[in-house]
């Protein structure tokens, strides 16, 4: 008879009268061999009348956990239904453990109910009390930003300039290379799709304008904006969930220090200072951008600069910068209140990463809506 | 590599470190087959570090570690993932995936690793469970257990493909003295009904005494180690009075403040 290598096992039946049937397992019944006896038990007892099976391991060198997994399997029954199954000659300490994990351990577990939906109207009232919750934190974080922001304005000393310093390195001159490709594209984009419709009038040379009022106005803050929502609302989020799931804010709470004064302010200072001055330098580069679509379409570069400088006033800058600084706020200031909101666990500070986008890119558009409306009826 | 049979794990001139920062140098030990092996130290000299060298995570800087005959530091490819199945780990934290159930956590490598079939996965991950005193928290998600409970969670899951070597980090690390003294009575148990070898990263000196078979010190200073032998003897008979003061559990003079 072959020798049975060190990580095989073997199963050998045999039945006898009376529906009776005996198992001999030999080997070692670990995860990666037990497939094999599994595999030939199935085959051979499945199809039998088995009354009484009796399955003998006294020739098993090792059980492990799916050792013991295919005795007790077989030892329920689950193979021969009906049948009175012994399992006999397992050495003493694999008997202790096999004794130890019953057909009741089994039975008792029942897998959690994971697809498990709700009817709509739960869902609705769910949503409604969220959406109530988080009205009531934004009151809270506003009112302690409120509380914090203007004395450490009035007082330096309180403010952490160096922190200052370093998100607005991190969220400005580190998005300085993302922002001009975005810009730059967006003003080629922006000149050739007017150039065609403009072309057919005969107007080509206003693409200049074009492209300066639609970058100073509206395209250059909010590209600028929602690039600082995807990389900085997010970066904040992520940070000071991170500490919170840490228990670093308990431990600012728990030395007197407010989350608020430490953690927030700066970066809201950092966002307010960088989203504007980003946003000057993508309006920049969005018109470069259209420049030398107007270069390649033949205009001088006199010309451009002439057209361009005719098509926007010192208010519509004004209008640019604005809406910047209050993209900044919103982005950095939702960015730390996502972040103060992390819960416990695995995907909490995903979930706050995700929410710090979403809620910057809405109200972002919301507010870009209001300024358009406010401007229109002001005009 | 020709090493005596009972030798499971063999080091060889080990040096790790990171960059140009060498924090062990040539470092050689054996470990033998069923023995629960702990490796000790201070905090912050290497020893999390070398135990990640050990189990192929970090390259060395030089040296060789071979594990049931194949050098984990030069495999590549199928014969890597071979002596990678060799041995199971547990992390300090637990490292338990916070999406899925425990059991699911322990099953794991039973559905990408053999072709068992599901009552049988799910069986054998409910033994490996009950065997660690787990059986009631199969269906809970990691984040709802103790420290403790995700520890022997971790362990199940490490041997659920019943390797021969098990490598735990720090298992009694920030646990109360009853479930320190439960994974170590857990330990003794799974080395001794199945002959499972224990490579154990630990300061816990009340664990040391229980489960070690035999220990190494590494030090930051010596770059080395510089014991080796069995606790008791250690602790009684140590030359260096560094080595002495950790066994006796004894502070350093140096670093302490007098009471006036």
């Amino acid at each position: 008879m072959p020798q049975l290598s060190q990580n095989e096992c073997e199963a050998d039946v045999k039945f006898g009268p009376d529906g009776l049937a005996r198992v001999v397992l030999k080997g070692r019944l670990s995860a990666r061999s037990v497939v094999e006896c599994w595999n030939s038990l199935e085959q051979e007892l499945r199809r039998a009348q088995i009354k009484t099976l009796k399955v003998d391991v006294s020739a098993v060198d090792f059980c492990g956990g799916a050792g013991f997994a295919l005795l007790r399997y077989l030892n329920m029954g689950k193979m021969t239904p009906g049948a009175a199954v012994s399992v006999v000659g397992l050495a003493a300490g694999f008997q202790t453990i096999f004794e130890g994990f019953t057909a009741q351990d089994y039975d008792a577990f029942h897998p959690r109910d994971q697809g498990k939906s709700h009817p709509l109207i739960d869902e609705t009232g769910r949503a409604a009390r969220q959406l109530i919750g988080d009205l009531r934190d934004q009151v809270d974080f506003l009112g302690g930003v409120a509380a914090n922001l203007p004395p450490s304005l009035v007082n330096p000393k309180r403010m952490r300039w160096p922190e200052v310093r370093h998100v607005f390195e991190l969220a400005g001159a580190n998005a300085v290379p993302i922002v001009s490709l975005v810009s730059l594209l967006l003003g080629f984009i922006i000149a050739f799709e007017s150039a065609q419709r403009l072309a057919d009038f005969g107007a080509q040379i206003y693409v200049a304008n074009t492209i300066t009022v639609v970058m100073v106005r509206e395209m250059g803050p909010l590209m600028t904006a929602i690039l600082l929502a995807g990389r900085s609302a997010s970066a904040f989020a992520a940070e000071i969930g991170t500490m919170k799931v840490n228990e670093e804010l308990n431990a600012l709470e728990t030395l007197g220090l407010s989350p608020i004064r430490f953690l927030v302010v700066p970066r809201i200072v950092a966002g307010v200072l960088v989203a504007p001055l980003l946003t000057c330098y993508s309006i920049l580069m969005g018109v470069v951008g259209g420049a030398l679509v107007m270069l390649g379409l033949g205009f001088s570069l006199m010309l451009i600069l002439h057209q361009m400088a005719l098509s926007v006033h010192l208010g519509d800058l004004a209008v640019g910068i604005e809406k910047s600084v209050v993209f900044g706020i919103i982005v950095s200031g939702v960015g730390c209140w996502r972040g103060l909101q992390t819960q416990q666990g695995p995907s909490a500070v995903g979930l706050s990463t995700t929410r710090a986008v979403v809620t910057s890119l809405l109200l972002i558009i919301m507010a870009d809506a209001c300024f358009s409306t406010i401007s229109y009826f002001l005009k | 590599m020709n090493e005596p049979d009972d030798i499971v794990i063999s080091v060889n001139d080990l040096s790790i470190g990171y960059g140009e920062r060498v924090i062990l140098e040539k470092v050689n030990f054996r470990v033998r087959r069923g023995e629960i092996f702990v490796i000790l130290g201070e905090s912050g000299c290497g020893k999390s570090t070398l135990m990640k060298t050990m189990i192929g995570l970090n390259p060395p800087q030089s040296g060789e570690v071979w594990i049931e005959g194949g050098n984990l530091v030069t495999a590549e490819g199928e014969e890597r993932l071979r002596l990678l199945r060799k041995f199971g780990v547990m992390y300090q934290s637990g490292a338990l995936f916070g999406s899925m159930t425990v059991l699911e956590n322990v099953r794991l490598p039973l559905d990408e690793f053999t072709e068992l079939p599901e009552q049988l996965k799910e069986l054998a991950a409910l033994a490996k469970l009950k065997l660690v005193g787990l059986g009631g928290a199969a269906n809970k998600m990691p984040s709802e257990l103790s420290g403790g409970m995700q520890k022997r969670a971790a362990i199940a899951r490490a041997m659920v493909m019943d390797p021969g070597i098990l490598f735990l980090d720090e298992p009694s690390a920030g646990l109360d003295p009853i479930t320190s003294a439960g994974i170590d009575l857990l330990v003794s148990g799974l080395a001794r009904h199945f002959g499972i070898t224990f490579v154990i990263v630990s300061h816990e000196l009340a664990s040391i005494y229980a489960v070690a078979d035999r220990v190494i010190m590494v030090d930051c200073s010596a770059k080395g180690i510089i014991a080796e032998g069995k606790p008791a003897e250690l602790r009684d008979g140590a030359a260096d009075p560094w080595v002495h003061r950790f066994f006796n559990r004894e502070a350093d003079p140096s670093h302490s403040v007098q009471p006036t």
